[in-house]
């Protein structure tokens, strides 16, 4: 159980975290979503006690992380997969945080075959892949068997393979009746892990609510309409309080009424309809409506902005891929 | 989705029949035994201490040999060592003057790796009182460092030892001022290492902690000693003798102090506060700035 109460960061004249207030529950994974720089990281350096809130407060399990007197296996934390010094071998690294709990060797072992990085578990960790990284990370969260996992962009440079094993860990982790708070800036990926979804933009909460509600929640109903009398409909549409906009010539976009009150509407007025589709909004696209107006770095490039839609794109029919296994 | 959980090699998250996995409280002692890992699981350690021994004893070795090729009818050459109190623990310790430099380097990578890997956040989530990391990491560092340079000292006299007698100049274990020049070698780098700690704990950053380390154990003796002998003003006296290291180093003076030295324990702490200070300031620091 995590609980922040008004928590606030502010560096100078910047605010990072602004005033929020969020419970995350045990028993179910919690997606942490939103867009770069909207202030998920440092809301959860918080948590762990890395970074000191400007103001308000938070705990952990009850109290403040730094009260805990076994922090380990409180919470475990991957916040940043390069919080871990380059030139160490990932064993030890593991066995030198594991020390401070006295957690024996034996359970290091476990968690490097647990996260599969035997192979790689005395190397030094500077020659690392991102995704060995992520894993190492998670393994260092995993050490203390801990009530609370903080999980920060966990998914972070995994292969196909590894997205699909943190996506079913986490699940696994919950309905051990853990807490799971994961973050992410895909709402495709929270979409498939998390029951509950806590969106954040530019320091402020968006959205707190299980993750189909924010879907429906900010979904804005579409319907197409293909029709050789599009002008005599739009205007009918308009009267009756619809949105209405041109997809081109003889095509209407019509927010507002469903699809069923459009086709309604058209046959008592004796209109055609060549075609009439109900357009389903994506996840991908509630997120992006919520967002909007609060994301803080707007890509102006057109080059940027496909990029992005094609990472989307293939992050999608990675999942789906995952999903098939 | 699937109902066990395995990793991609296999094996399952946690079996039912595995027991709970033990974590104890931390503890000073826990938290001494993750610093004592942390310290040797690195090669900048065995580099900065092998360096260490190499240059105490190289140095010396170099030292002894130039005094040694010095003819012995060169009576105003003798005087001026004699004049400078060069005894036998001179010889041997005058390798710490360069160990030092390393031992600096050691000191700041103890903690300046960790900020500038990030490994500091976890060290910080795994010990949230933070505090007592810095304080291990000293007890880890002090006890290396007192080992190392005695060490050092021990093969340095060892290799010296007969040019030394050659020279007349051997080392007199009844006099209290030559063991003390020679324990004071060690004190001295055990001091250089706590301070450099505390530096490295205060600026974070391994190059501007190292630079400002150059600074105040090789430039400004430097520079200082040339202030005074181009002006002999008593201020650059007075401050020369209250830098860190010209202070310190007078620990290893195994003759009577010169003019414009402090006496050797006074000397010592002085350079011991310096670093009290620093500590101070490095656990306030640590304690309240973001990780």
């Amino acid at each position: 159980m995590i609980e922040a109460a008004g928590l606030t960061k502010r560096y100078g004249e910047k605010t990072a975290v602004d005033g929020v207030t969020f419970t995350v529950h045990p028993g179910k994974v919690t997606g942490f979503l939103g867009p770069n720089g909207a202030g998920k990281s440092t809301t959860m350096r918080m948590i762990v006690g890395l970074d000191r809130p400007t103001a308000g407060t938070v705990t952990v399990n009850g109290r403040p992380y730094a009260k805990h007197r076994r922090p380990l296996a409180e919470v475990g934390a991957l916040l940043d997969a390069k919080a871990v010094h380059t030139g160490r071998t990932a064993y030890n690294h593991l066995l030198a945080m594991a020390a401070t709990a006295g957690i024996s060797r034996h359970r290091v072992d476990e968690v490097i075959e647990l996260t599969g990085l035997q192979a790689v578990a005395r190397k030094r960790v500077g020659g690392f892949s991102l995704g060995m990284g992520q894993r190492l990370g998670i393994a260092a969260a995993l050490l203390g068997d801990p009530r609370t996992l903080i999980l920060d962009e966990p998914v972070n440079g995994l292969d196909p393979e590894g997205v699909v094993w943190v996506r079913n860990l986490a699940k696994y982790l919950a309905s051990e009746g853990r807490t799971v708070f994961l973050s992410s800036h895909l709402m495709s990926e929270v979409a498939l892990t998390a029951d509950h979804v806590i969106v954040i933009g530019r320091g402020r909460i968006i959205a707190d609510a299980p993750v189909q509600d924010v879907v429906d929640g900010a979904s804005r109903r579409l319907v197409r309409v293909r029709s050789p009398q599009a002008t005599d409909l739009a205007e009918l549409l308009t009267r009756d309080g619809a949105t209405v906009t041109s997809g081109g010539p003889g095509l209407l976009e019509i927010t507002g009424p469903d699809a069923a009150s459009v086709g309604e509407l058209a046959a008592a007025s004796r209109i055609v309809l060549h075609e009439l589709t109900p357009v389903a909004s994506t996840l991908e696209e509630a997120y992006m409506a919520l967002t909007a107006d609060s994301v803080e770095y707007q890509s102006e490039d057109l080059a940027t902005a496909d990029q992005a839609a094609a990472e989307r794109a293939a992050e999608q029919e990675l999942v789906a891929e995952g999903d098939h296994r | 989705m699937s109902a066990t959980v395995t990793a991609p090699g296999g094996r399952p998250v946690s079996s039912r029949t595995a027991e709970r996995v033990s974590v104890r409280p931390v503890t000073f002692v826990r938290v001494l035994r993750s610093e004592w890992i942390k310290f040797w699981t690195l090669r900048s350690t065995w580099w900065t201490l092998g360096a260490t021994v190499v240059l105490m004893v190289g140095l010396a070795l170099l030292f002894a040999m130039a005094i040694s090729a010095i003819p012995a009818d060169d009576t105003a050459a003798q005087e001026g060592m004699a004049a400078g109190g060069v005894v036998g623990p001179t010889i041997v310790t005058l390798g710490s003057e360069f160990a030092q430099l390393v031992v600096a380097v050691l000191g700041a990578l103890v903690v300046t790796g960790e900020f500038s890997t990030g490994m500091i956040r976890s060290t910080f989530a795994a010990i949230p009182g933070r505090i007592s990391a810095l304080w291990a990491k000293l007890v880890v560092l002090l006890a290396v460092t007192a080992v190392v340079s005695a060490v050092g000292v021990a093969l340095a006299y060892v290799a010296t030892a007969g040019m030394l007698d050659d020279l007349g100049l051997p080392v007199d274990f009844g006099d209290a001022d030559q063991v003390r020049a020679l324990v004071g070698a060690v004190l001295y780098l055990m001091a250089v290492a706590a301070f450099s700690l505390g530096v490295g704990a205060l600026l974070r950053h391994t190059a501007a902690s190292i630079g400002v380390l150059m600074a105040v154990f090789f430039v400004l003796p430097i520079v200082f000693q040339i202030i005074v002998a181009a002006s002999g003003a008593d201020w650059a006296v007075d401050v020369n003798a209250y830098l860190p290291s010209v202070a310190g180093e007078q620990i290893m003076s195994g003759g009577p102090t010169q003019e414009g030295r402090l006496e050797p324990w006074t000397g010592f702490s002085v350079l011991a506060g310096y670093t009290a200070a620093l500590l101070a300031a490095a656990a306030v620091s640590l304690k309240t700035r973001d990780a």
